[in-house]
């Protein structure tokens, strides 16, 4: 995490079975949902979020956790680096593609120049 | 084509159920995924930014009707109904699970395909010219040549963890379509004077972080030599190739920083030690390799047929997108996957089989994938045209846009891969809407697009080539001109300053504009426009306003 933002962060793995993208939540389970992540507000809870990630990939619940950048706005939490936008909204190039269903969250959407509401 | 004999069949039987029973102890935990990431990578299997991503290997770009409709069904089954041809002629799932892939590499098999060495250090899915054994302008089939350098990698004990990873790209015409400069081997296949066929043997060309063009090391290798050579000059890699910086550590650094001569010297003593050994190709069993490779049964016909009725956008087909056959009466027909708008190089299932139909019907059960991402019917015959281009058209992919503006080729980028800094495909899609009321009038121009340094969407050899970066947590987008990776091979410059998602789209247009208003006459190609004008006008253009 950068030293000077005052940012905030997610944990956030992909699942082992099926390599879908997931955040640890409240609840101490792994979500898709980037809504239910808990949030980690300052360097021990960051830490701790991080020792969590390293114990369920070594119980082969997700591999390769890390920390995401996030900021809240509105209420809702936004990844700060656009990379970290389109892991949580899934590809912006699927609409025509039978049966894709976009995953519900926040992505910077290049046709429109800003930020959109997947739906 | 080429079968599987006991061997193939055996060899590719016992790895699936080896890779099964490294997932199944995978999944259970009694392999942790720093234990098991280089065995999912030896069996094409990625981790990529949403999910598992599967890489097929489609030797040299042939594929059968049958091939064709299994790649259909493991994309409904297994995926989420689509898949994406590559760069490299490969196919790509961006959606299966873990648990699912020894299922899918069982199905791969009984239609002998599989996904190994699509990955890792190793010798790579070997491409080749996609019009080979069809086109009016080779010396021969470039294919028995692929397909004997296939079987020789796989698995080759020495060169299975190589430095870096390794590609071989062979043509047997004097247009290059497999882009062999820009390839850690590259083979040319010549007439020689004598009427012997040799080969013209190019070292060291790749793209990536450090673009380089190959060399040529050697221009008269008898095919019967092909292996021993080919053997050593992996050799003087494998020992000299760094392996302390991954940056450094493909073949083209070595040869770039030991100079061409002195590699070729390496190579020329390490080969007068082992040639005519083990590695001595018998004519009889190159006979035997090209055997699968025959032309097919055409029939005698005609040169020139009727082809259809009046239809305008069926005429601007046929000369955009078919080719001319070594056959008398047939053509090769490109299947553009770059429906203007659309995501270069993916297919649904329904179109995949759609496709495997017209080739049955009309092309001798064959499929060709390009490295264009588009796929080629190789051997249609005249007559038969205007239903192929019909069901194309019924399918949405009757684009006659082969080798215009929007046949754009772009990396999944970072709408689909964990490496990327920037989308591709957005911008790929956003660029062929904006120019494809004019692509008619602009003519044959390269676009090609990538979504981070190591290239995948060439866009070192582009004519206008897009690489996307990351600055400060945003996408941003550099251009650069002049590059090509035909005959007449040369690197992309970088124009300046770069640009946001929707000042490049900007930009390309500018640039295109630019071409039309200076080139001296509609037939003036865009790379001699911009060698006669240099870059100048085109900065003046793109920057003016910034």
């Amino acid at each position: 995490m950068s030293k000077s933002a005052p940012h905030i962060s997610v944990l956030t793995a992909n699942r082992l079975d099926d390599g879908i993208v997931v955040f640890l939540d409240f609840e101490g389970a792994w979500n898709e949902s980037l809504a239910e992540a808990v949030v980690a507000r300052d360097p021990g809870e960051a830490r701790a979020l991080e020792d969590r990630g390293a114990y369920d990939a070594a119980h082969n619940l997700v591999v390769e956790p890390y920390l995401v950048e996030v900021r809240e706005e509105a209420g809702r939490l936004i990844p700060i680096r656009t990379r970290e936008r389109v892991r949580v909204s899934g590809p912006s190039i699927l609409d025509d593609v039978p049966g894709y269903s976009p995953p519900l969250a926040a992505a910077a959407h290049p046709a429109s120049g800003q930020l959109v509401e997947a739906a | 084509m080429y079968r599987y004999d006991e061997f193939d069949a055996e060899f590719v039987r016992q790895r699936v159920a080896q890779f099964r029973d490294q997932v199944g102890r995978r999944l259970t935990g009694e392999l942790t995924e720093d234990e098991f990431k280089p065995l999912r990578l030896m069996n094409g299997v990625y981790l990529q930014l949403h999910a598992y991503m599967l890489r097929i290997a489609i030797p040299y770009g042939t594929l059968s009707s049958r091939q064709l409709r299994k790649l259909a069904h493991i994309a409904r089954a297994y995926d989420r109904g689509t898949g994406h041809f590559t760069t490299r002629q490969n196919l790509q799932f961006n959606w299966p699970k873990l648990s699912d892939i020894p299922d899918i590499l069982e199905e791969l098999a009984e239609v002998e395909m599989h996904a190994i060495q699509t990955s890792g250090n190793c010798i790579r899915n070997v491409t080749a010219d996609h019009f080979a054994g069809a086109t009016a302008d080779e010396v021969a089939d470039p294919r028995p040549y692929a397909e004997i350098i296939r079987q020789w990698s796989s698995l080759h004990p020495e060169f299975s963890f190589l430095p870096r990873k390794f590609k071989v790209a062979v043509t047997a015409s004097p247009r290059d379509r497999a882009a062999i400069q820009v390839h850690d081997i590259g083979l040319h296949l010549k007439r020689h004077a004598d009427g012997s066929l040799r080969f013209a043997v190019y070292v060291g060309g790749g793209q990536g972080r450090t673009p380089i063009l190959a060399k040529l090391i050697r221009d008269d290798l008898h095919e019967q030599d092909l292996l021993s050579y080919l053997e050593a000059i992996l050799r003087v890699y494998n020992l000299h190739g760094r392996r302390d910086n991954i940056y450094k550590a493909r073949i083209k650094i070595l040869v770039h920083e030991i100079g061409a001569d002195a590699f070729a010297r390496q190579v020329e003593e390490e080969w007068q030690r082992i040639r005519g050994g083990a590695l001595e190709l018998p004519q009889v069993e190159i006979a035997r390799i090209d055997a699968y490779f025959a032309p097919p049964a055409f029939e005698r016909r005609p040169a020139k047929a009727t082809l259809r009725a009046p239809d305008r956008a069926f005429d601007r087909w046929v000369t955009r997108n078919t080719h001319a056959h070594k056959q008398p009466g047939y053509a090769m027909v490109t299947i553009s996957l770059k429906p203007i708008g659309g995501i270069p190089g993916d297919a649904s299932a329904d179109q995949m089989d759609a496709i495997a139909d017209l080739a049955q019907q009309h092309s001798f059960d064959e499929i060709r994938v390009t490295h264009e991402q588009n796929l080629v019917l190789p051997h249609v015959r005249l007559a038969d045209l205007w239903e192929v281009y019909r069901a194309l058209k019924g399918i949405g992919l009757a684009e006659a846009n082969a080798g215009l503006v929007t046949d754009i080729i772009a990396c999944p980028g970072l709408d689909y891969c964990a490496l990327a800094n920037a989308r591709s495909i957005p911008i790929a899609q956003r660029i062929s809407e904006r120019l494809a009321a004019r692509q008619d009038a602009i003519g044959d121009l390269k676009i090609k697009i990538s979504g981070c340094i190591n290239a995948c969407g060439h866009h070192h050899v582009g004519h206008i080539g897009i690489l996307g970066v990351e600055k400060r947590g945003e996408e941003h987008y550099q251009l650069l001109l002049g590059g090509s990776g035909a005959e007449d091979a040369a690197l992309a410059a970088i124009t300046g300053p770069g640009f946001g998602p929707d000042g490049i789209v900007d930009a390309v247009e500018k640039v295109v504009e630019t071409y039309l208003d200076l080139r001296s006459s509609a037939q003036e190609p865009f790379l001699a426009a911009y060698a006669r004008l240099g870059a100048a006008p085109f900065k003046d253009a793109i920057y003016a306003a910034t």
